[in-house]
């Protein structure tokens, strides 16, 4: 088959890898530069801490790049998994959280030496396993700990009052201005309300534009791959509060502008597309090469798209959009409780994906059904997710609603985080099974 | 117009031939550390079977795990795609089938020509079909046959787990130790099986008519526990064990040259 | 009588149907977790009643709910699938875990649609989360009162209170009871009652409450000092058959922290004026579920208070298989016990539990434990 589309690298691909690559070398070298090295997860109120020189070891992606390890040095992986096991943690346990717990109980840094020694911890509760896990290291590091409670808006569908909503929102903003005042409590060092402000505008133009990126993909062909979009979206997950993840995001969409003017495609012979859910086995994303041996490009995920937020509902159209910064509304933030009441507004309205591991039913399907619709899609592919039961929640429901609505939709079950509950081989032949119900046939051989 | 299909299971090696659409002769072989010696020994018994020579052979269609082997077939699908083809062959009256192999199950929804509408296959936590059966049979020194005829004679349904066969395995020791009556533990193996391939089934709908298939369903005890499961009537096809070799058999003799 | 509460927690939904029957302009609604405000309902005239599974395998909830999730959220949500819980008006919750709530959501959708969902605070050591609660506690009264065309009164709402008040009291007053070494109730015995009352309209409950304690447990003995005394400490709980295989041995259960056992009715709504703050302060104060259990461990010292008053040599530690919340705590809870001098055994239960293999851990738990007198 004759490719149909020409296809280019990145340009901005190696500022990625940079930005990353400087976001884990200052974690290491945070003690040393005199500042605060906090320990929480990604999937949090990232930017409260802005107001302070600091960096945050966010679990997540720790616990990915720890799976990682099972083909490059399975030695240290099992090390790693059983120390967490042996302390007594399930298995089927959070993986992110097993991963990070075997390492510091073993004082084992993947990246070199030892632990990072944490000065505390600050984390939302968005899932039932992120406030304890914080808990859990706390305890065993014996440093402070501050956990909020996030509490997410229902889906747009469920007609929430404007008063719950308002509740919501204060109690968010509440405990924001409680953790700040006790971070100064506990570290002695004046909160710099300026700073603050800035990463909570940071915060929301990194997703927003973000959230616009993903939205160019709805272009045929498209001009990311799911695979792309992982490495890419990886940043608003680590630092979505910075200036340089700004910055980058920006150029990215600039680049991504180019790409869909000049038919500039991700998969040359782009000919169906889909879209999956839920974290993917990330020491596995030979499927997506897979897929792309059949035509088939994966041009996003609810997950991928929407993990750190930017999305807001246009009730009229039933659909969502990038978020309007600070800026674009024409919203001036100028003390520390108009940040908090952005911050935790943004959060509540925007953040889609952590809003769907507390709510799933008919408001998540509308959400998937939308990116089927508007990323014309042509079958959907989840991931039941045995690492993450949040990101799974209300899978099941999705796959009948779509085969009603008959979109070709299959499931694979696997980890996030955990390779040996991740079986390569039948997923495949899943995967091929599915491209025949598309009346797909492979084009050319995908060897691994 | 002569068709050959091939199904390269990680068990058994099967092979069917078609005349003019019609199945003329079937070969089988275990599948040994020497998957090449395997095929040739099912496709020899195959053409003895039909009274053929490979000469006559006008198009091979290859299904089945072990599928790469055969290099040139006119046509190469799963054995999802096939399942539905072979099951099509014989009635284009079934709607969803059930394939019950020794270590994974699928459920397919199939629409009136043979193809493949939705499917769902085992999961982790419901691994296992006709393996655990063997093994419940192993820890009874039962042959399978007796456990089956065993099972048939029960009057009394004893629930157990059907979400986890390592679970199950544990309640059918508590049973055996209790002085479970025999043919009781029989069933209550064959309930629990079946009860995770209806709930596999019923994520593709289940549709009547319903085609079983597969070399576990050759255990009447577990066909009778699918039945009550499903609540329907299912019917069985002839030669479980070959429907996807027939089905690909199919396929070849349709794809156009 | 106890066997009353038996007969009512294995006749739940006759119970109800009957009570749907006796008060025919009135609703009935099951609920899905313990921290549901079940007396904002009763005071609107509505009869809460607890979604309980049946320890029974189906085959029904796969095509909405993942495997992974633990295996009473899908016998719940079987429950509502195979039409049993046919009789109801509505189902509600308070966030319960992602397990759960899952259940609840594949619920509305498949089963009953009219809900209410309540957003429990999982950070309830801050202040803050009483102000939550409270105003969101306002809200669902607006929307019952909404559904049942009727304001619900300070008065209804007192009345339902003291109803509840007093179900609950008498509940501790059985608990209390099984302090004593002669103890005049099995654990099991105990559990038919708690999970009975889940069921029940709680003036009904009262009444027969309050006779099984004049009538049938005063000068009562089943165990004895003999019989080694356990605690089981876990998730969701109806497992009678477990619970019978344990006292079969020379061993009682004399206390318990689950949701569906103590952790349900131990501490009361305390007066105040706004009656919906003080029903949002007992949620707020009561036995901790593990995942609202942060920053601080307070259901460790919590448990040990217990376990000490109840004078128990061994705890059971009894989760539902995936249940991540209980998971996340048991490491905390083993080794506070051990530190105190307390034995462990940690299991997990699934629709139908391997009595047999469970068996021969209890025998070897209670072997330990009896170590002393042994040698």
């Amino acid at each position: 088959m004759e490719k149909k589309y020409k296809t280019a690298p990145f340009r901005c691909w190696d500022k990625a890898k940079t930005i990353r690559m400087n976001i884990y070398r200052e974690i290491g070298e945070a003690k040393a530069n005199g500042k605060l090295l906090i320990g929480g997860g990604a999937e949090s109120l990232i930017a409260i801490p802005t107001g302070f020189d600091h960096n945050i070891l966010v679990g997540e992606p720790y616990g990915a790049s720890i799976s990682y390890l099972y083909r490059e040095n399975p030695d240290l992986y099992f090390q790693i998994v059983e120390a967490a096991e042996h302390a007594g943690y399930p298995r089927d346990l959070c993986a992110y959280m097993r991963n990070y717990l075997g390492s510091l109980i073993l004082d084992k840094y993947i990246f070199g030496g030892h632990f990072p020694k944490l000065d505390f911890c600050l984390q939302a509760g968005f899932c039932d396993t992120h406030s304890k896990w914080y808990q859990i290291v706390s305890e065993i590091e014996k440093i402070p700990y501050f956990s909020l409670d996030l509490v997410p808006f229902d889906w747009e569908i469920s007609g929430e009052s404007e008063k719950t909503k308002q509740l919501k929102r204060d109690y968010i903003v509440n405990q924001i201005h409680e953790a700040i005042v006790w971070m100064e409590k506990i570290t002695g060092r004046t909160f710099d309300d300026e700073k603050f402000i800035q990463g909570v505008i940071n915060e929301s133009e990194s997703t927003s534009t973000w959230a616009k990126v993903c939205m160019l993909n709805r272009a045929i062909p498209a001009p990311l791959d799911e695979k792309t979009i992982l490495s890419f979206y990886i940043l608003a997950v680590l630092g979505r509060p910075r200036q340089d993840v700004v910055d980058f995001y920006r150029e990215l969409l600039a680049e991504t502008e180019e790409r869909v003017e000049n038919q500039i495609a991700a998969n040359p012979y782009e000919r169906a597309r889909v879209i999956t859910d839920s974290q993917p086995p990330w020491f596995a994303l030979d499927f997506f090469r897979l897929l792309e041996s059949y035509g088939v490009v994966s041009v996003g995920a609810h997950y991928s798209f929407g993990l750190s937020g930017g999305w807001e509902y246009d009730p009229e159209e039933k659909t969502w959009n990038a978020a309007k910064t600070p800026k674009e509304r024409g919203v001036e933030l100028k003390t520390r409780d108009d940040a908090a009441r952005w911050l935790a507004n943004w959060w509540l309205s925007t953040g889609t994906v952590c809003r769907g591991v507390r709510h799933s039913g008919a408001g998540k399907i509308q959400r998937v059904k939308d990116m089927v619709d508007k990323w014309q899609v042509d079958g959907v592919i989840l991931h039941l997710n045995r690492g993450c039961e949040g990101t799974s929640l209300g899978q099941m429901d999705i796959v009948s609603s779509l085969l009603k609505d008959g979109v070709p939709t299959m499931t694979f079950e696997g980890n996030h985080a955990d390779p040996r509950e991740y079986d390569e081989k039948r997923t495949f032949a899943r995967i091929e099974s599915f491209m025949e119900t598309m009346g797909l046939k492979q084009i050319y051989e995908f060897k691994k | 117009m002569i068709a050959l299909g091939y199904d390269l299971g990680s068990t058994y090696t099967k092979v069917v031939i078609l005349k003019d659409g019609k199945v003329i002769g079937k070969g089988i072989a275990k599948t040994t550390l020497d998957p090449e010696e395997s095929v040739e020994k099912a496709r020899q018994a195959a053409l003895q079977d039909a009274h053929i020579e490979g000469k006559q052979i006008d198009r091979v269609g290859v299904t089945g795990s072990g599928r790469k082997l055969i290099k040139n077939a006119d046509v190469d699908t799963t054995d999802v795609s096939a399942a539905a083809a072979g099951v099509n062959y014989y009635s284009k009256d079934f709607k969803t089938l059930i394939d019950v192999g020794g270590e994974e199950a699928r459920a397919v929804k199939v629409s009136a020509d043979g193809k493949v509408v939705n499917f769902a296959v085992n999961d982790k936590c419901a691994a296992g079909a006709g393996a655990f059966v063997e093994a419940m049979a192993r820890a009874m020194q039962l042959s399978l046959e007796e456990f089956a005829e065993s099972s048939l004679a029960s009057t009394k349904k004893i629930p157990i787990n059907a979400q986890c066969a390592i679970f199950a395995e544990s309640e059918v020791v508590s049973l055996i130790s209790d002085e479970t009556k025999r043919e009781d533990i029989c069933r209550a193996v064959h309930d629990g099986i079946s009860e995770r391939l209806t709930s596999m089934a019923r994520r593709v709908g289940i549709e009547d008519r319903v085609a079983l298939i597969g070399g576990a369903v050759m255990n009447k005890g577990l066909v009778k526990a699918i039945k009550d499961a499903l609540e329907m009537d299912v019917t069985v096809l002839p030669d479980p064990l070959f429907v996807s070799a027939v089905g690909i058999a199919v396929l070849a003799a349709k794809a156009e040259g | 009588m106890i066997k009353d509460f038996v007969d009512i927690y294995e006749k739940r939904h006759e119970y109800a149907k009957a009570w749907k029957e006796k008060n025919p302009d009135k609703k009935v609604m099951g609920y899905m977790c313990s921290y549901f405000p079940e007396e904002i309902f009763y005071a609107g005239g509505i009869l809460p009643v607890r979604i309980l599974g049946s320890h029974q395998p189906q085959n029904v909830t796969e095509p909405y709910i993942f495997g992974m999730y633990c295996p009473f959220s899908r016998d719940v949500l079987a429950q509502g699938l195979l039409g049993r819980y046919d009789y109801i008006d509505a189902v509600g919750t308070a966030y319960p875990c992602m397990h759960l709530g899952q259940a609840f959501d594949s619920w509305t959708m498949h089963v009953t649609q009219k809900s209410f969902y309540i957003d429990m605070p999982n950070r309830v050591q801050s202040p803050l989360s009483l102000p939550f609660l409270t105003g969101r506690l306002e809200e669902t009264k607006k929307e019952v009162e909404e559904w049942i065309g009727r304001e619900i009164t300070h008065a209804n709402l007192q009345d339902a209170i003291d109803i509840y008040n007093e179900n609950r009291s008498l509940l501790r007053q059985i608990y209390m009871t099984r302090k004593a070494d002669d103890v005049p109730l099995t654990g099991t015995e105990c559990m038919y009652i708690t999970a009975a009352n889940l069921f029940m309209d709680k003036k009904e409950a009262n009444a027969l409450l309050k006779d099984t304690i004049a009538k049938e447990l005063t000068g009562r003995k089943v165990k004895s000092s003999d019989d080694t005394r356990l605690m089981i400490v876990g998730s969701e709980n109806d497992d009678i058959g477990f619970m019978n295989m344990v006292e079969e041995f020379k061993a009682v259960i004399v206390m318990d922290d689950h949701c569906t056992g103590s952790r349900y009715f131990w501490n009361p709504v305390e007066p105040q004026e706004n009656l919906i703050q003080a029903i949002a302060q007992r949620q707020i104060d009561r036995p901790i579920c593990p995942q609202r259990d942060y920053p601080e461990r307070r259901r460790l010292p919590y448990l040990l208070h217990l376990a000490q008053e109840w004078r128990v040599k061994g705890v059971i530690i009894l989760q539902q298989k995936f249940c991540d919340p209980h998971e996340l705590d048991k490491v905390a809870i083993v080794n506070w016990f051990k530190e105190h001098g307390i034995d462990t055994l940690y299991l997990e239960l699934d629709v139908t539990v391997p009595l047999g293999p469970f068996k021969i851990r209890v025998e070897a738990l209670l072997e330990t434990l009896r170590e002393d007198d042994i040698w």
